[in-house]
């Protein structure tokens, strides 16, 4: 079937198979290789994604179903020359080591701060990325950079 | 995986052996069974589609009837081939007693089942699979019992 | 040159700019034109015999391409995967390793052990493809519980006993005396729970054959590519080494189970000959559990003997060591010289015997996970130290202190074949107490027992061997290469300078530590310095990264190489500048004549090398590109002090790390933000190890744990934030004066854990992981 979704801002138009996933639309039929596939249960957080303005597991999301959603990926949010407050804060926060995780921390870190009202303490931070695992950072440098975003953004 | 249940059908228990033999009655009350044909003497092959947690196959089942005791009792042995989803294997002693009813003879059927599972079946499923398992025997024989009402 | 950008900073990583936006190039990311796509056919039994394999339904599948078997290999004489450290038992024997096609042949030990692999145009037909392949499989019964695998069935015809080796270290007489002449001994039981890595990036291959060529192009997930590389040549046999090129790009994690060779990369590099097309496979999580090497996995039996005044007279150590079906790549050396030698700990104890019996079981097999045989010994060694403490009623910090080697005793020979080179192990354990608030630790209880809580406090004072390694003494100790490190330094015609080591990095952010030692070292600007690695095409033969040996090893052969520049670079500036070679002094990128104004700097030296119109060519070469090899003379060793705090509830058994505090030493610090970095992650494993994760096996060998279900890995709420600090006592044998960080974490925090929740509920000891479920048991006694 075919399948016109709104990729970082510009319209894209994708022939899937009716069971193709959202995560391998984007890695593969669009080329946007950021956004992470780390398991197959839906538990690891490497291919979060923003559906429609709502932080969604992308390999839990039929194409589609994102026909006619407005999907953001890392791509979409910052270059490096013009990095977005989350991705500034990780770096300056050394909150990423491999990197494999980070796009999908990103992108649920800049929804948990943006639905968080700026109030976010540690624990809430800790509990809003509890879907998004790190084998890296054990979260400590992560958390500092969430909070530190969270005042920046 | 161990389990064990049983089952008052009020039949006498002839009736009851007969179907517990009868391919089309076993197919019938079998969850998901999609075909169940006799290959030898008290052997069977039957397909049976069946979803346990994040697991959705459709296995292939060889069952083979064995320790043959008319009217009394058998035991059921079923070996079970998914593929990539992986194998269940299991045996259940099934055991009829005459028991006298309000209204005639009847039967008391108390099974006990045990088997175990493996490959992906086990490596995804293995928390879920008891439960389904034990849901999958006792709508069986409940349905056994079942069948002689609409047969 | 302290500078923002030089040794000693904390820069902001080079890598970033590509992770945070999404622009990392990790292998999943390749892909070649008309590349097909491999699934593996996988075991659903942990011991069974293959009658036979039928493919051709799988082969008439649609969209199939090819269907290859263990036979198919092993027509093409693939090899074994072999494991490359050779122990010895007591007895004077060779280790016994039973054969291991990559993909299986005669029969399957280990569930989810491939027996085939299906090539596909697309992955979906390759999947369809295995799901045709039938197999006709003889089950035998498995072989899983560790501690009986000796008397239970044999698993491999050419194994008997289950055995791999039965090794032994250290002096048992002499231990046997100091237990003899003891008064008081303390005894623990210890299972060292089997640990799944689960680096967030699954294994993935993509293998080109390039026929006009013949050459292969392994593009794959690999911590040390060379090693790929020469494992595959010289002993699998898909191609000559000239003729195989290995290239690890961007690498989720690896904490060692990128290190090893396993059948997969080997089937699509070799499946890329055959079909001649490029072959990607990339692991999915399942396979990834159930086929990834495992980590840890001992029961073990300790014993302590001290004297009244709690010095430690003698240590005895038991241990059965799980392998899985085969012996993987090193994991051999893993219970043997990177445990039994670590006994000693930061301790003088004079005596100590180490007994390893390591076996085969139906389960995937066990190699090096971070820390690799070293949290194992500390894990051994601080839980006897703290049982010791309690059960003679002296303080575990004092008891301590009474057996540490003390600074003015370096070198230090051990009883277990190591000589530490330095160290203050006191130094560190002090800062750790002020941190922790240890005199406050009283008043904490007693608030937390008003509470209906109850608290616990527990030590952990490691100590590791890393910077593998001396390569002689590891050869002598078996190892079957090498473990030096190369290092290249190419100065740029510019002036600005590439560097290409054989030290990988999957996390370890080699291009920004390795650009301070260069910008620091050379004084060109770090945004001038170009990090390269991950390409046997690059760089010459290396051993890549594990052991925490990338500064210490691969930092010291960039240091050699710089040495090299300079040296050259004084000669040329020597001669530019009319002035005698000895004459020369090179600081801040500036060669300078002594007592002189007279100077040249780096980029015009450079230039010359390049442009050589001034520049003596009848005596030197022009160009300025340098490289060197380093063999460490010694192991590094870091240490440290690590004390966990703990709030149990009675109730539901759930542990809450109130505080944890880490102080180590890891010598001179390139760049603190990393450092602190490396420790975190590794005290998140560590802490994993002690109360969440556990691979399980069922009795009939099924894997329980094979999801991230019912695996438990940390997240971010079960983690609390560290403290973390340092004590510097410089490495004495390496230009730098460092030791490594990477492992630390994972080897000091798992016993202060488990010291802390024993000490909380006032047991002797509680089972890792120790689960609500466990811990609400010990409480009530059970």
């Amino acid at each position: 079937m075919e399948i016109t979704l709104t990729v970082n801002g510009a319209a894209r138009t994708v022939d899937v198979a009716d069971n193709a996933l959202l995560v391998d639309v984007l890695r593969e039929s669009l080329g946007l290789t950021g956004t992470h596939v780390g398991c197959d249960t839906s538990q690891c957080g490497a291919c979060v994604v923003h559906m429609n303005g709502d932080a969604v597991k992308s390999c839990t999301v039929l194409a589609g179903q994102a026909d006619g959603a407005d999907v953001t990926t890392i791509e979409g949010i910052g270059d490096p020359d013009a990095l977005h407050p989350m991705q500034e804060a990780f770096r300056d926060n050394h909150a990423l080591q491999c990197g494999f995780c980070t796009p999908g921390m990103i992108m649920s870190a800049i929804d948990l701060v943006q639905k968080g009202g700026g109030s976010l303490d540690e624990t809430a931070v800790r509990d809003g990325l509890e879907g998004n695992l790190c084998r890296c950072t054990g979260y400590h440098n992560i958390v500092k950079a969430v909070l530190a975003a969270q005042s920046s953004m | 995986m161990e389990q064990a249940g049983e089952s008052r059908i009020a039949q006498p228990r002839d009736r009851v052996w007969r179907a517990l033999n009868d391919p089309e009655v076993l197919s019938r009350c079998l969850d998901g069974c999609k075909s169940m044909t006799r290959v030898g003497d008290g052997e069977y092959e039957a397909e049976v589609g069946a979803k346990v947690g994040p697991v959705k196959a459709t296995f292939k089942a060889a069952i083979s009837l064995n320790d043959v005791v008319e009217p009394e009792s058998y035991r059921l042995d079923v070996e079970v081939k998914g593929g990539a989803a992986g194998f269940a294997k299991g045996s259940a002693l099934v055991n009829l007693e005459e028991v006298a009813g309000d209204d005639g003879d009847e039967t008391l059927l108390t099974y006990q089942i045990n088997g175990n599972i493996g490959g992906k079946l086990a490596q995804i499923g293995s928390r879920l699979v008891d439960a389904a398992a034990r849901k999958m025997a006792a709508r069986f024989f409940e349905r056994i019992k079942v069948d002689f009402d609409t047969a | 040159m302290a500078s923002e950008t030089g040794i000693g900073a904390s820069v902001k990583r080079k890598e970033d700019a590509r992770f945070i936006t999404g622009a990392g190039n990790y292998t999943d990311d390749i892909n070649a034109a008309g590349q097909t796509y491999a699934v593996f056919v996988r075991s659903p039994y942990p011991r069974a015999k293959i009658n036979g394999v039928d493919t051709a339904a799988a082969a008439a599948t649609d969209g199939v391409v090819a269907v290859f078997t263990g036979a198919d290999l092993a027509a093409d004489e693939i090899g074994d995967l072999p494991c490359g450290w050779l122990v010895k038992s007591k007895d004077g024997s060779d280790m016994v390793a039973p054969p291991h096609p990559p993909i299986a042949t005669q029969a399957v030990n280990y569930v989810g052990e491939p027996y085939a692999v299906v090539i596909g145009e697309t992955l979906e037909a390759a999947k369809n493809g295995a799901e045709a392949v039938d197999a006709d499989f003889e089950e035998l019964p498995a072989v899983v519980d560790l501690a009986t695998a000796a008397s239970a069935d044999q698993i491999h015809e050419s194994v008997p006993n289950n055995q791999a080796y039965d090794w032994e270290l250290g002096d048992k007489a002499a231990t046997d005396a100091a237990f003899d002449n003891a008064d008081h001994v303390a005894t623990v039981d210890i299972v060292n729970n089997r640990l799944i890595p689960n680096a967030i990036e699954p294994r993935a291959a993509l293998g080109e054959y390039d026929a006009a060529a013949g050459t292969y192009t392994l593009h794959t997930t690999s911590q040390n590519p060379h090693l790929e590389r020469l494992v595959l040549a010289a002993f699998v046999n898909v191609a000559p080494e000239a003729r195989l090129r290995v290239i690890s790009p961007d690498v989720g994690g690896g904490f060692g189970s990128k290190i090893f060779v396993y059948a997969e990369e080997t089937a699509v590099i070799w499946a890329a000959g055959k079909v001649r097309r490029p072959v990607k496979w990339r692991a999915e999580r399942s396979e990834s559990f159930l086929a990834d090497c495992h980590g840890r996995d001992h029961v073990t039996t300790a014993q302590l003997a001290l004297a009244q005044d709690g010095k430690f007279l003698g240590l005895r150590v038991k241990t059965k060591a799980n392998m899985g079906a085969y012996l993987s790549t090193f994991a051999s050396s893993v219970p043997t010289y990177l445990y039994g030698t670590l006994m000693a700990g930061q301790y003088t104890t004079p005596a100590i015997y180490v007994e390893v019996q390591s076996l085969y079981t139906n389960t995937a097999p066990v190699d090096a996970y971070r820390g690799a045989g070293r949290p194992e010994a500390t894990y051994v060694v601080e839980r006897c130290v703290e049982t010791a403490a309690r059960e003679m009623s002296i303080d575990p910090a004092e008891i301590r202190r009474r057996n540490f080697i003390q600074p003015g005793d370096f070198p230090y020979d051990t009883p277990v074949a190591l000589t530490y080179d330095t160290g203050d192990y006191e130094a560190s354990l002090d800062k750790a107490l002020e941190h922790i608030d240890y005199a406050g630790f009283g008043a904490r209880r007693a608030a937390s027992e008003s509470a209906g809580r109850k608290r616990g406090i527990g030590f952990s004072c490691y100590i590791e061997a890393c910077g593998l390694a001396p390569s002689q003494v590891a050869i002598s100790l078996g190892a079957g290469v090498g473990l030096f490190e190369v290092g290249e330094v190419r100065v740029d015609v510019t002036g600005s300078v590439t560097v290409v080591t054989g030290s990988h990095s999957h996390g370890q952010s080699h291009e920004t530590t390795f650009a301070q030692i260069i910008s620091d070292k050379l004084g060109v600007p770090f945004e001038n310095v170009t990090v390269l690695h991950g390409d046997t095409g690059r760089s010459d033969y290396a051993l890549g990264t594990y052991g925490s040996r990338s500064l210490a090893v691969g930092g010291s052969a960039i240091i050699s190489a710089t040495d090299k520049i300079i040296a050259k670079g004084k000669k040329i500036a020597a001669h530019i500048l009319e002035a005698q070679e000895d004459q020369m002094e090179f600081a801040d990128g500036t060669f300078t004549v002594v007592d002189s104004n007279q100077s040249i700097t780096f980029p015009e030296v450079a230039f010359a090398a390049y442009v050589p119109q001034n520049y003596p060519l009848e005596e030197l070469e022009p160009g300025l590109s340098e490289k060197a090899f380093y063999d460490p003379p010694n192991f590094t060793y870091p240490a440290g002090a690590h004390i966990c705090e703990v709030e149990v509830d009675p109730d539901t058994g759930v542990v809450d790390i109130v505080d944890f505090v880490a102080v180590d030493d890891f010598g001179h610090v390139v760049n603190p933000m990393i450092v602190e970095g490396q420790v975190h992650g590794g005290l998140a494993q560590g802490i994993g190890q002690a109360l969440l994760e556990h691979g399980v096996y069922d009795d009939t060998g099924q894997l329980l744990s094979g999801s991230y279900m019912d695996y438990t890995m940390p997240r971010a709420d079960d983690l609390p934030s560290f403290t973390v600090d340092t004590t510097v006592t410089p490495c004495t044998h390496n230009p730098l004066g460092v030791k490594g960080c990477g492992e630390a974490g994972a080897i000091g925090s798992t016993a202060a854990v488990m010291n802390a929740v024993t000490d909380a509920l006032g047991v002797a000891s509680v089972p890792m992981p120790a689960t609500p479920e466990t811990v609400w048991r010990a409480a009530r006694g059970e």
